[in-house]
């Protein structure tokens, strides 16, 4: 019954498309950590440039703090707002993957980003950063860098598939250039946790070459622990994701923190640009967009850096 | 008549009494010499100043936590008060030094915000629970998510930085000190020794316990039991602002995520001390035992690869399980 | 005389290095009522625990039909048909009255709850015992005389071989108490073993066929009622004669202390007024349940209420607690665990606690609370086997007197009490009379509201009797007699004229 109302809904809005107004769904995870911030940051200034670039397009904009409030959020869009395309950063994979097979199943456009849904191609567009990558070109900078025997730490983020396949691609690059990991532990991609963990490190080895903290939040509390333990010429650190504060340590040439490595937010704009060009544009851009990792150095860091951006 | 029976109890009510103060005592004797074992670092000075120094921002609030408990109370809204408080702080002298520059005053001003809205805070916790007579579990709760998603929206879901130049001239508070002991250390030690006499030695520590013992006869007592309770807030609330203070400085930002979960571990660490959840009887020095346990578990689990990361979380848990049951069989010998 | 049922045969009990209990033999028989007496502290709750199966004899045995037995926990003995009512009740005050009966037991019609079946029974049950309250309702919302009924009706419920009364009769009126015994003389005609314990020998006379004395823990006179009189079971209880149980009463001077005119509290008390002099015990009388501890209340600023209260010639605002104790009116609340002490403080704790700005600020003078409590235990004769233990542990009576010393710290001049002797053996009783009436010679305005006539007939020069919220009459002088007092008090004569005086 219910479906049947989903698809009415949808081929009404269909027909009244040709005459105008489309509305494009946009869920995302809300700001609880700074990439996520950055997520959010984007998706509204996006969401507030297209709707003056296509003044036929309608913007449904949500953010939800769980997997649950999620689902209710989806199928308010699609029985209140009866929306065309739905762009969804899903919070979790397997959950998601039901409720947003049925809005795909009754014609909507569906645009998955970043976390891929349990079953392949539901989805229309998928767009989103390589976590391989993020750790492979992390580790690529390391196995470079450093010399046969160097030391280094490594900080997790939150126990997630993020989390492993980012360290996956970092072991496998390190992999035979003779780095020694000493540690490896989660500082949950939180300054405090990071900061508590590297002052505890740093007592307890005498030698760190380099640092990787797979996220910019850590390597900043990972910094300040180096920092207090008078230790800064010691050894580098790497953290990832291009926030503002590092970029702009990058630019002016900071010894402690010489490169890092994009998985950049921004990937929202690009997905929602992409599906609004697919709607009006009626060119359907369909496949697997995937954004490979980029390191951040000396020489590009200007590219990355983004005045307002709250990263 | 007779007075007699007088001396013969006295002996097992000594005894007694010793078996629950030295609980959370050995604990912490066991995680140090656990600790000293795993790692010869572990008692050199630059990792006792860390655990000392970290645990502050915790110890303080949990000093003000125990009273709370104590008078049967409980706030559930610290941490995301503190981390409120912290970006409210931040913002603050920011805008202060556009105006007056990378100057001291700023930083009073910083210091007296983060008091008086830690302040602020306290008081509408304790509005609400005592005049308006709602349970505290469901207040806090309620100004938990309330102050988390201030913080969130403050921060535009991104993280608040104290301007860098700023930053170098408050740093200090957290890193400096005197006689190579750090100002945070110093400004704990302070709160648990005057939170201590507090408890033990004045009437408004008295009065707290006997709230949270049983309200009614600290009401027919002429107890202003309102009033004592509203204080216990606004108290930890103040203490929230202070742990600020000495928060900020460390790394000079806040974000959505500060300050999560400082709730639990000022509660659990006030119960690992040995007072009462249900409240009537706290213990100041108890709580310090307490959250210097909870710091040591987790430096010490940094220190080594003894487990899997994957299970810091359940050593933990197990440990505050374990000092407790400890205690309770302490009292359960009465 | 049939073969006990339940017996105790040398029961030695020991807690620590204390022995509480020595040497006790003790029998209950089908059809008999066996009153087991003694003062607080004399192992009256030791023995009847012992026998409900709660704790386990140090040495000695339990006989069942003469056969030795072991009751593994109170529920072993419960299976029995032996069910003891506690004087702390034993109910679920958020659970409703049939709930409560039926707690454990409930009646089933295949998996689900047979309501309308508790709810009949229970109904049943309260009838009985001519109690008229709704079972559908919360048993947190009843009186305490209620209550007792439900705890009564609860034991009824079950398959009843022995029944052990811990005071059953210390918070019911006259009244009730008759419809109880009524209650208890049934279940003796039915066979039941009862065990009934009592601080009122009138009580035991009236309605007990043998009478057992224990004194510090050792069985001192067991015997009929009829071959003992109330004197000799008090001086069996004491150990020695009892000279008057009443001090001379002190007489009143002219000076006003205390003028209520009108005081209402919405829905309990109605314009109630009273005066009362330096140097009088002024007695209230009434059911519980009629106002009287509300109006009392209310006055010590522990309830809102309307209506004026000059208190030495000076206005004293309503609901400010603080200001009535700093002016000197104190009340002493009838529910000592419950508003009165805080039984899991020492001793030195409570009786400090109304009044700590007195021993030092900003830091508590610990010394100066110790030469307190050296005092209070001095003056008010409380026996306490540690002085550092915590207050629950104490008996009865010495929890009162330590109340009593609470409440008096501030050396008031108008004092309330309410109930002075709930609860107490008669020893204590004795003493706590003689502080009242030393009070009133010193120059205390007094107070006492009390259940037992015939207290307030020996403690008061004048009685005011309060009836459904409303002072229904004055008596003075030998007008002051039970029969007086019982009809104000059931709202039959109503000289309300004379309340004024």
């Amino acid at each position: 019954m219910i479906k049947t109302l989903i698809a009415t809904t949808a081929l009404v809005t269909g027909f009244s498309a040709a005459a105008g107004a489309e509305t494009i769904g946009v869920s995302i995870p809300a700001a609880t950590h700074g990439w996520a911030g950055a997520l959010n940051f984007h998706a509204e200034r996006t969401v507030e440039r297209l709707e003056k670039v296509y003044p036929d397009l309608d913007f449904v904009l949500t953010t939800t703090p769980d997997s649950a409030t999620q689902v209710s959020d989806l199928e308010d869009m699609v029985a209140t707002r009866g929306i065309d395309a739905l762009v969804v950063l899903p919070f979790e994979s397997e959950p998601l993957t039901g409720p947003i097979q049925r809005i795909a199943d009754s014609g909507t456009w569906v645009t998955v980003v970043d976390r891929g849904l349990a079953v392949d191609g539901i989805e229309n567009l998928y767009v989103a950063g390589d976590n391989n990558s993020f750790g492979r070109t992390a580790g690529e900078y390391f196995a470079e860098t450093l010399d046969e025997g160097a030391k280094v730490v490594v900080m997790r983020g939150i126990p997630s598939t993020v989390d492993n396949e980012r360290v996956a691609g970092f072991e496998a690059a390190i992999d035979g250039a003779g780095i020694e990991v000493l540690a490896m532990d989660h500082g949950n991609w939180n300054r405090d946790t990071a900061f508590t963990l590297m002052q505890d490190w740093l007592s307890r080895f005498g030698q760190i070459d380099a640092v990787w903290a797979a996220d910019d939040d850590m390597a900043v509390g990972a910094l300040a622990a180096i920092e207090q333990a008078g230790r800064t010429g010691e050894m580098f650190v790497v953290g990832g994701a291009g926030m503002k504060e590092m970029v702009d340590r990058i630019r002016s040439g900071d010894k402690s923190v010489p490169v890092n490595v994009t998985y950049p937010p921004a990937m929202i704009s690009t997905a929602i640009e992409m599906t609004a060009a697919g709607i009006v544009g009626n060119a359907p851009m369909s496949g697997d967009f995937i954004i490979a990792s980029e390191l951040i150095t000396l020489d590009n860091a200007d590219d990355f850096y983004f005045e307002d951006s709250p990263y | 008549m007779s007075m007699a029976p007088a001396q013969k109890i006295s002996t097992p009510a000594r005894r007694r009494i010793d078996l629950q103060v030295v609980g959370p005592i050995v604990a912490l004797i066991a995680l140090v010499l656990i600790g000293m074992a795993l790692n010869s670092n572990f008692l050199s000075y630059a990792n006792i100043t860390n655990v000392l120094a970290r645990s502050s921002f915790i110890g303080i609030i949990a000093v003000g936590m125990t009273f709370v408990i104590t008078a049967g109370g409980l706030d559930l809204s610290v941490g995301s008060m503190a981390a409120f408080v912290a970006g409210l702080m931040i913002l603050v002298m920011n805008l202060l030094t556009d105006r007056l520059g990378v100057t001291l005053p700023v930083i009073f001003a910083g210091v007296a915000l983060a008091l008086i809205s830690g302040l602020v805070a306290g008081l509408i916790n304790g509005l609400l629970i005592t005049r308006v007579g709602i349970e505290a579990f469901i207040v806090t709760l309620g100004t938990m998510g309330i102050y988390r998603s201030l913080i969130t929206w403050l921060a535009d879901g991104g993280t608040l930085s104290l301007g860098f130049e700023m930053r170098e001239l408050y740093r200090p508070v957290y890193y400096g000190g005197i006689a190579g002991i750090s100002w945070p250390i110093l400004a704990f030690v302070a709160v648990a020794i005057i939170g201590e006499i507090v408890m033990r030695h004045t009437a408004f520590g008295r009065h707290c316990a006997a709230i949270g013992s049983n309200e009614r006869v600290a009401r027919y007592s002429s107890i202003a039991v309102l009033r004592v309770r509203l204080a216990t807030y606004v108290l930890l609330g103040v203490l929230v602002g202070f742990a600020v203070v000495m928060y900020v400085p460390r790394l000079g930002s806040a974000s959505a995520s500060t300050g999560l979960l400082w709730e639990l571990e000022a509660i659990a660490a006030v119960i690992i001390g040995g007072t009462l959840l249900k409240g009537g009887f706290g213990r100041i020095w108890g709580t310090v035992v307490g959250v210097l346990i909870l710091s040591l578990i987790g430096n010490i689990l940094n220190l080594t690869d003894f487990v899997s990361p994957y299970l810091n979380g359940a050593i933990q848990g197990a440990v505050i399980i374990l000092a407790v049951v400890l205690q309770r069989k302490g009292a359960a010998d009465r | 005389m049939s073969d006990p049922i339940l017996s105790l045969k040398g029961i030695s009990k020991s807690f620590g290095p204390i022995e509480v209990l020595h040497d006790v033999d003790f029998e209950l028989r089908p059809g008999e009522i066996h009153a087991l007496i003694g003062e607080n502290g004399a192992g009256k709750s030791t023995t009847m625990k012992i026998l409900g199966g709660y704790i386990d004899a140090t040495a000695g045995e339990v006989l069942w039909h003469g056969q030795p037995t072991h009751f593994p926990s109170s529920d072993e003995a419960e299976a029995r048909g032996i069910v003891m009512i506690h004087q702390e009740f034993n109910l679920a005050e958020h659970l409703g009255v049939d709930q409560n009966v039926f707690l454990g037991r409930e009646i089933t019609r295949g998996w689900r709850l047979d309501h309308k079946a508790m709810r009949t029974r229970t109904a049943e049950l309260l009838d009985r015992l001519e109690c008229r309250v709704d079972p559908a309702v919360r048993v947190s919302g009843l009186s305490v005389p209620a209550k007792q009924m439900v705890e009564i009706a609860k034991a009824l419920s079950r398959d009843l071989r022995v029944l052990i009364m811990d005071e059953p009769t210390a918070v019911l009126t006259e009244r009730e108490c008759e419809i109880l015994f009524r209650q208890i003389e049934r279940l003796r005609a039915k066979g039941v073993a009862i065990l009934y314990t009592s601080h009122k020998l009138s009580e035991v006379t009236r309605l007990c066929d043998r009478v057992t004395v224990l004194r510090d823990g050792a069985m001192v006179r067991s015997a009929p009622v009829s071959d003992i009189t109330e004197e000799e079971m008090a001086a069996a209880m004491v150990g020695r004669e009892l000279s008057d149980l009443y001090p001379a009463k002190a007489v009143p001077r002219d000076e006003v202390l205390l003028e209520v005119e009108n005081l209402s509290v919405p829905g309990v008390v109605e314009s109630a007024s009273l005066t009362l002099r330096r140097g009088e015990v002024l007695g209230l009388g009434g059911l519980v349940g009629s106002g009287r501890t509300e109006f009392a209340e209310a006055l010590a600023g522990l309830r809102p209420r309307e209506g004026r209260v000059r208190l030495m010639g000076e206005d004293l605002p309503a609901s400010e607690v603080r200001t009535a104790l700093q002016r000197g009116l104190v009340y002493l609340t009838e529910d000592r665990k419950g508003a009165g002490l805080l039984l899991d403080k020492g001793l030195r704790e409570n009786l400090t606690l109304p009044l700590l700005e007195r021993f030092g600020g900003p830091l508590i003078d610990r010394r100066a609370e110790e030469a307190a409590l050296d005092r209070a235990i001095e003056e008010f004769a409380i026996r306490a086997p540690d002085r550092r233990m915590r207050v629950g542990n104490l008996s009865g009576g010495n929890q009162q007197k330590l109340l009593l010393a609470k409440t008096l710290l501030s050396d008031p001049q108008v004092i309330l009490i309410d109930e002075p002797t709930r609860g107490i053996d008669i020893g204590t009783k004795q003493q706590i009379y003689a502080l009242i009436a030393g009070l009133a010679a010193e120059g205390c305005a007094i107070l006492v509201i009390s259940s037992e006539m015939p207290e307030l007939i020996g403690l008061a020069s004048r009685v005011l009797v309060m009836h459904a919220g409303r002072i229904t009459g004055a008596l003075e002088g030998d007008d002051v007699t039970e029969g007086a007092i019982v009809r104000l008090a059931m709202g039959l004569d109503d000289n309300r004229e004379g309340a004024a005086a």
